[in-house]
């Protein structure tokens, strides 16, 4: 990357300063974004899962899902909910447009497949609530 | 600068683009059954306090060969579309874009080198399955 790159890509004039993007601009980003996310998250993922599968019987597998399960790292998966659950629509968006469905109503489907994204959002936090906050301190 | 830019698929390729949409669809639905298996299917089996997944209670699922194709279906899937898509990103940066082979060859290797890694992990459950 050249020295200037800098300046076009985040500069006042650039196509990714904030007053310079549209929703479909936004769209994009965010799935960039969403995207190195998951990759990071998917290699933790398989490297902590995986080494610790390896000892005999599995008791370094339990610690981990024992240290996991607490309502701090729980919490983070919310996160993780939010960033898949986007990803996983925007990208279902751009399918579709590849496939021509929906090109001449673009920010229809992209507010759609967002409301959908809504509603799943809130099924994963219904869904992990009571381990974040478990009843009566337990 | 828009007229700057490249579109994406002829600096990444026509089939790597044909596939991310391919493997997207099919992570969709392997995430959906992921979830679905490791937190709230009943294995049937007596795996200790719940909503805590245990290596007994993993084990149980992994001694039927389904789980593991599963498994190694989605592994792939996810390597060849999180590598893919990180060279798209890397490219639409125009980073790299003249060392195109050198980010390919590396990716690909790490890419080949996390799937056997996880080939191995499941092996000793799958010499299990038999008997």
């Amino acid at each position: 990357m050249k020295i200037s790159s800098f300046k076009w890509l985040f500069g006042r004039n650039s196509e990714f300063w904030p007053t310079n993007m549209k929703t479909g601009m936004w769209a994009w980003v965010g799935h960039r974004l969403t995207g190195l996310v998951l990759v990071a998250y998917v290699f933790l993922h398989l490297s902590f899962i995986s080494t610790a599968s390896t000892a005999e019987g599995g008791a370094s597998f339990d610690a981990l899902m024992e240290t996991t399960s607490q309502p701090l790292f729980v919490a983070m998966d919310f996160l993780l909910v939010i960033v898949v659950i986007y990803h996983a629509m925007n990208g279902l968006r751009v399918v579709l447009f590849d496939l021509g469905v929906g090109i001449r109503r673009q920010k229809l489907v992209f507010w759609v497949t967002m409301a959908i994204a809504a509603v799943l959002v809130v099924g994963g936090m219904l869904a992990i609530w009571h381990l974040v906050f478990p009843a009566g301190g337990a | 600068m828009a007229e700057q830019r490249i579109a994406t698929s002829k600096v990444a390729g026509t089939w790597a683009w044909a596939f991310q949409r391919l493997s997207a669809v099919l992570l969709i639905a392997f995430l959906a059954v992921h979830l679905y298996v490791a937190h709230f299917m009943d294995v049937g089996a007596e795996t200790g306090e719940e909503p805590l997944i245990t290596f007994d209670e993993v084990s149980v699922r992994l001694d039927q060969l389904v789980y593991i194709i599963v498994d190694y279906g989605m592994l792939s899937m996810v390597l060849l579309h999180g590598l893919n898509g990180l060279r798209t990103v890397l490219f639409d940066f125009d980073m790299f874009v003249r060392r195109k082979k050198v980010i390919d060859v590396a990716l690909w290797v790490v890419g080949v080198a996390t799937l056997i890694w996880g080939i191995v992990i499941l092996l000793p459950f799958i010499t299990n399955a038999g008997g």
